[in-house]
Formats: structure tokens, sequence, C-alpha cells
């Protein structure tokens, strides 16, 4: 790794929140083998065209499009919004949903830097200073004590509250609230129990709620669509319909057998809910499900309603507001159609929004239980309620653990009792379980492609998850025996065939990735064998 | 101040960070919610295991031991001069209240000396440390290095009287005296030692040490604050009232002058928000 970075002293950390420095490919972590002749390629800057409409963060990524302001009056308007803003965050009124965690990081980070060494797009980039988990906090924390504080403007420099504030300030903060895949790797390494992804996550909220800030692909192509048309794919009911016609189809060509995919079922066992991208990316983990499921011999149903059909939920990421729309629709239509419960299909933030954060927020007259599909099938799978042949999937399996569901659910050991009984050859990550590293593309990350932030996200914020995965499968790296990344999550997936095919880790190593319902219709003996299909997609 | 604020915050949404100490699955970072049916099931609560944790925690410094090792060779030390300096106050408090002895005298004598040296090394070690590791200097500020010197200080003053002759005798007696408003006549070196520990508690409660109540809060009520509401209706109760809060936010997407419940239940632009 070449030689540190460019800050030295505390004066120096406001010159990062004024001018542009971009990554520099050659300091990012190096990878084991076969990538020693590996050579990442930069990084591309924005074009003058689009630097003329858009405002780069520091690192010359741009991730929320802010468009740039028409004159000074209207940066300044911009400035005291952010401000009115950062006053509102600090409010029981505006902001009950998180005030309590939010001032007890806010008030309490001793900075010793115990994160740091945490996080994996801090370490990944070779130790940026601007992507450290105390650094946006830190700017963050400065603005309050010095602009929202009483007194903040004595001996501001003495207090370390030297942070002159204006349009170049809010606009890199705003870019920096996401560099960070809000995977909590920081806050759990944290001594005092602060949490800096929650200072990233409430900086987001300020933006978005107050300025109309955010990232597009998560608030007018993610939450904002989905509410209109039932999802952020834009999917509607009616392609719904066609999308299970295939699939229904496709099972029976893929795995011989005659399996009708049921719709609206009232009074079900279960309402599945999956991210509605599995349904145009990976057709074949629902297909999975319905085939475990009716294996099983277990009542079960999707539903056609608006949002029924979509666990996605952005909002997690950005915006409480949003959020909260979308996580009250999904509790409406499961009530309505009197199932007995929900069963969250393979994603993460999905489980993490239905579940633990919808857990205070849903009124009574609609709550309804909810599980996670990692739990049903682990029952399924060591109960022996499924005929299985582990011989099937005799191939190398590793598990990258998606964080919401590990460190923010503490769902860890279902998916690892699956993987023993039907991989014989599966091998776990180092670190694994609540303490995993994050796949990158966390946060809603990997549904980002504009401009040049899939660059960035395959470089930097996906570096630390691709070593981990060539190390567990280091005794077998060559190409010649093929490979399978189990990743139980849609975004995760969606990161890994992202930095798979950037690494260009099918032909050089073999690795294929995909879910773990997947893998358990590969081994049962009902179902015609060779389910997955060994090639890249 | 600061512990009122933190307390009388509103309920919040759960933000659970796993491993929980009072889960049984805590080895592996597991939580109920890996049971199938987990409703149906007994919520076990291990709350020694919590104790256990919380105390390997504050006694041991067990996060930076395992994740800073570097820093807890300093943070340990530190810590444990603060922890005795406290310890060896209340001593003298129980004397003032009549309880002395030779033997508290002897322990008191032990306290101030060693908490002052654990003191006085710490903060030098940790200010050495903050001035000369890059990753630590961008972030300290002026005003933390003050607050390390006014400990360095305050525990080599500590040293020294706590460790003269006639030492913690003479402290005893000044401080029953002054409790009887008797005149109390000190050495410099005690008045200074006073005036730097009084200056010391005066700003204490803006400083960034407080972290040692805080940490209460981010443990128990964010961490591991893992109870379904269900089974905790005052709370119910507390979300009912958080959702009648009036929201104020400007973004055209949420729609000012509503209560929370009536933004999270309406869209702006859609049919139901036009209502």
């Amino acid at each position: 790794m070449m030689e540190g970075p460019r800050i030295r002293n505390r004066e120096e950390m406001s010159r990062f929140l004024t001018e542009n420095e971009g990554v520099d490919v050659n300091r990012l972590v190096p990878l084991p083998h076969p990538y020693e002749d590996w050579h990442d390629e930069p990084i591309p800057s924005l074009s003058d065209s689009q630097l003329e409409r858009i405002e780069p963060g520091p690192d010359g990524i741009a991730a929320a499009q802010i468009p740039v302001p028409e004159n000074d009056e209207e940066r300044e308007r911009l400035v005291a919004s952010f401000l009115e803003g950062l006053r509102k965050l600090l409010t029981k009124e505006n902001n009950w949903t998180f005030l309590q965690p939010l001032i007890l990081s806010l008030d309490n980070c001793v900075k010793c830097q115990t994160c740091a060494d945490a996080c994996p797009i801090y370490v990944g980039s070779g130790e940026m200073e601007v992507y450290r988990p105390t650094f946006r906090a830190e700017v963050l924390r400065k603005i309050v004590d010095r602009y929202i504080k009483p007194g903040g403007s004595i001996f501001p420099k003495l207090r370390g509250n030297d942070i002159d504030l204006d349009w170049d300030v809010v606009v890199r903060l705003a870019e920096l609230s996401y560099r960070c895949t809000l995977c909590r790797r920081c806050a759990q390494n944290c001594p005092v129990g602060v949490d800096n992804a929650l200072i990233t996550r409430e900086i987001r909220k300020l933006f978005s709620q107050e300025m109309g800030i955010a990232m597009p692909e998560l608030h007018e192509k993610g939450t904002v669509k989905q509410l209109a048309v039932g999802s952020s794919t834009g999917l509607n009911p009616a392609g719904l319909i066609d999308i299970m016609e295939f699939a229904e189809e496709d099972i029976q060509e893929k795995a011989g057998l005659n399996i009708p995919i049921p719709m609206d079922v009232e009074g079900a066992d279960y309402l599945i809910m999956h991210n509605a991208g599995e349904f145009l990316s990976w057709p074949e983990n629902l297909q999975a499900f319905a085939i475990i499921l009716e294996a099983a011999g277990i009542t079960w149903t999707l539903s056609s309603e608006l949002l029924g059909y979509d666990s996605v939920n952005y909002g997690l990421f950005y915006d409480d507001v949003q959020y909260s729309r979308v996580v009250l629709k999904h509790y409406e239509v499961a009530k309505n159609l009197g199932v007995k419960r929900m069963l969250v299909g393979e994603c993460g933030h999905a489980h993490k929004a239905l579940m633990p954060i919808a857990d205070r927020l849903i009124p009574k007259e609609l709550r309804v239980r909810t599980e996670s599909c990692l739990v049903l099938l682990e029952d399924l799978v060591v109960n022996e309620k499924l005929l299985l042949d582990p011989s099937r999937n005799d191939f190398p399996v590793t598990l990258h653990d998606p964080c919401n569901i590990t460190r923010s659910m503490g769902i860890v050991q279902p998916e690892r009792n699956i993987l023993k009984k039907i991989a014989p050859r599966f091998r776990e990550m180092e670190p694994h379980g609540v303490h995993n590293y994050c796949c990158g593309g966390g946060s809603g990350f990997a549904i980002c492609s504009s401009l040049n932030f899939s660059q960035w996200r395959t470089r930097v914020a996906g570096r630390l998850k691709f070593r981990q995965i060539l190390e567990a499968f280091a005794d077998e790296i060559g190409p010649d025996t093929k490979k399978y990344l189990c990743a139980p999550c849609s975004n995760c997936k969606g990161q890994m065939r992202d930095v798979i095919n950037y690494y260009d880790a099918w032909d050089r190593c073999g690795i294929l990735y995909g879910g773990l319902v997947e893998l358990i219709v590969n081994a049962m003996v009902d179902v015609r064998e060779g389910f997955i299909e060994w090639e890249m997609h | 101040m600061r512990a009122f604020k933190y307390a009388t915050a509103p309920v919040h949404l759960r933000w659970d960070l796993y491993p929980v100490a009072h889960e049984p699955g805590r080895d592996h970072g597991g939580s109920y919610l890996e049971q199938k049916e987990w409703w149906t099931k007994k919520r076990e609560k291990d709350h020694l295991a919590e104790i256990l944790a919380m105390a390997a925690e504050i006694l041991f410094l067990e996060g930076v031991w395992k994740n800073n090792r570097r820093l807890w060779w300093a943070s340990f030390p530190f810590h444990w001069g603060l922890y005795l300096l406290v310890g060896t106050t209340f001593g003298l408090g129980a004397v003032m209240a009549g309880l002395g002895s030779p033997f508290v005298t002897a322990a008191l004598t032990a306290g101030g000396v060693i908490g002052g040296a654990l003191t006085c090394l710490g903060a030098l070690a940790l200010l050495v440390m903050r001035s000369a590791d890059r990753k630590l200097r961008i972030y300290t500020t002026p005003l933390d290095r003050a607050n390390l010197l006014v400990l360095i200080l305050f525990g080599g003053l500590t040293v020294v009287v706590a460790g003269s002759v006639p030492g913690m005798d003479a402290v005893q007696t000044g401080l029953v005296s002054l409790l009887k408003f008797g005149d109390v006549t000190v050495p410099l070196v005690w008045g200074l030692q006073m005036a730097v520990g009084a200056l010391f508690l005066f700003y204490l409660p803006v400083t960034r040490m407080v972290h040692f109540f805080a940490k209460y809060f981010t443990y128990h009520r964010v961490r591991w604050d893992d109870q379904p509401i269900e089974e905790n209706p005052k709370m119910a109760s507390r979300v009912q009232a958080a959702l009648d809060f009036g929201v104020d936010w400007s973004a055209d997407h949420v729609g000012r002058g509503k209560t929370w419940l009536e933004v999270a239940t309406t869209v702006p632009g859609s049919k139901e928000g036009e209502q």
C-alpha cells in the first residue's frame, strides 16, 4: 500500500471539504492470487458538461446528482435550508424516530478511531481520509456545535468547531453520506456504542426530508415509483401475472415439475414478500421458492396488490417518511389478504424493514406475524421435510452474510445449518456472521450505477468483500473448479454480479453467485438435476 | 443535564446491533428471530450475561482491547486511575461521615497515589498518542489537549498530596474540620490540587468524557433494545403519542402541517394525498 493519505493535521481537514481529490486506484487494498497482476482502471472523472450540471463529492464521484446552483443567492438559500433541516433533525417532533440514537452518537464520540479499521470502504480504499467513518460524522458534529448549539461561535477554533459552512461543505457532506453502506461494522467495534452509520443515515434523511436531495435511484426511481406503480422496478400487477406465467413454464422446463404459482390466496399460511428485482434479474430464485414450498406442502401466496409484490423499501436507507409509507402499505396488503404470516424472501433490507424497524411503527390493527425465510427453510432442510441429495452440490460453496440479516437482526445460524446439510464443501469466509464485511452494495448502492458511481462501487466499496471471497476459495481458486458464492439477498447479489464481472472472476476463478434456495433445489431429488446453471448471468 | 436529555428523549424505532449480550445465541450473535414462529416462544433474556458484558467493558475496556490494542495500553491505566480516584473520593466521604480508621487511611493513601499515578501516566500516554499519531491528531482539538494536560496535572498533584507525610491523615482531618465549618489551612500543593480538581469537575459535563454514563444508553436503549413492542404496552403508548407530533419538514414529498400519522398514511399528489 502506498504511503498514507494527505491530511496531516486538523486544519487540513477543511481542505477536503472544499477541494476534490479523486480515488487513487493504486492505493486500493491489494488482492491475493490470482490477482497479483491485476491493474485497476482509474475511475473516470465527470466530464466538463456533467460538471456544469452536477456537483461531485470530494472524491470526484457523484451519487446524489445534486444540481449546480445557478447563482450565489441560490447557494445561500440552500445553505440556510440545510441549517434549517439540521435544526429539525435535532427536534423530537420532526425526528422522534431516531433522535435518541442520533444525539447519543453526536455527543459521545471520543475520536479514538477504533471504528476505522472495521470499515470496508475506508480500508479497501487504502485509507482515504474522507471515507473514515468518523470523518463525515465529525463534520456534522462541528457544524452542529458551531451553528446550532448556543454559544457555538465562541472560540470555535479552540473547541475544534473550525468549519466555515458554505455550499461547498454542504454539497460534499451530502455526497459523503453516500460513501457509506450503513453496514454498521464501525458501530459494532465502537467501545462507546457510537454509530457513525446512523449519523450517515440521518444526514441522508436531512437532505431528503428538508431539501429534497437524495440518490435518484432510491427516491424518484425508488420509493416514489414504488408508491405510484407498485414496485421500484416499474413492474405493475399485469406485468407480475405475465412473469409468473413464464415462471411456471420455466419450472416445468428446468425442473420437470408442474407447479402453479398461487396469487392472492386469502387466508394462506404465508404471504411471500420477494424483492421484485428477483423477478426480473434472478427468476430462478422465486421459482426455487415455489418448488420448495410446494414440496413441503405449505399453503402460500403472492400478492398482486400495489406494493404487495415488492418487499423493497429503500426508505430504510434515507427517509423515514417514505419508509413509513411503504412499510404501512406492505402490512396493509398482508392484513387485507388475511394471511397467517408474512415470509420475507431473500432480501436483507426487506428483512430489516419489515421486522425490527417496523416493530414499533405498525399499529396494532395492522399487525401481521412476520418471519424470515431462512428460519422456515432451516426447518424444512434440517428436519428432513424435503428429500435432499447433498452430493448434487459437490462443489465449493461459501456464504456471504447480508449485514441487515446478521448484524442488524441476529439471524446467523439457520443459513449455516442449511448449508452444512446440503453443501458438503461449504467453507466460511473470514470474518463471517455478525462480523462479516458488507458486499459494498449495501444501503441501496447495488442499484445505483449512474455516472461514475458503479466504477467506485466495484473498485472501492466491494474491494474487501472480493478479497474475502478469493481467500475463502484459495485452495481451489482455478477456473476449472466451479464455485458457488451464496448470497441470500437481492441487493448483495446485484453487487456480486457487478464485482464478479469487473474482476472477471468467472473466467479467472470460476466463481458464480446465487441465492440459497437455488442451492436447496439443486439438491432436491424430486427435481431434475442441474437446477443451477453454471453460466455467468 | 445530558443524562436527563438522553433519559427523556422520545421512544425511537428499533436499531438493534448484534451480538446482543442478553440473547441466548449471543456467542454467534444470534437473536430470538432465529426461531421458527418466534412469537410463540418464551423470550429468554440472560440478565447475568448482560451484566458480565458491561463489567468486561467497564473494568477491562474489552472493546478497546479487542479492536484497538495500542490505544488500550494508554486508555486502560487512564480509566483505572480515574476509577481509583473516584473510589478514593467516596472513601473520603465515608471518613467525613465518621467511618475513618487506620485501614481506611491506608487504603485511601494507596488509592490516591496509585490512582493519581495511573491517571497522570495514562493521560500523558494519550496526549503523546494524540500528538504523534496522525490519525488521532487530525481529530484532536486544542480543548482535548488542554483536558489531558489538566488530568496530567491533577493526577501528579494527587500523587504528591496522597503520598506526602502526613498525607491522607491530614487530608481527612482537614475535611472533617471543613465539615464542621472550622478553619482549615492547607499547603499550597493541596490547594492547587483541589483547584485543578474543581476545574475539571466544572467543565466535565461538557466534555466527551461523560461517555461513561452515555454508554448505558447506547447499549441498553439502542444496541441491545430488542424487545418486541407487544411485550411493552407503555412503549406502545409512547409511540402513539409520537405519531401525533406535528411534522415540519420542507421537502415537497413530505407535506407540511400534518401529524406523523397523517404524513405516513398519505402521499402528496396521490388520490389519497389530495383528500
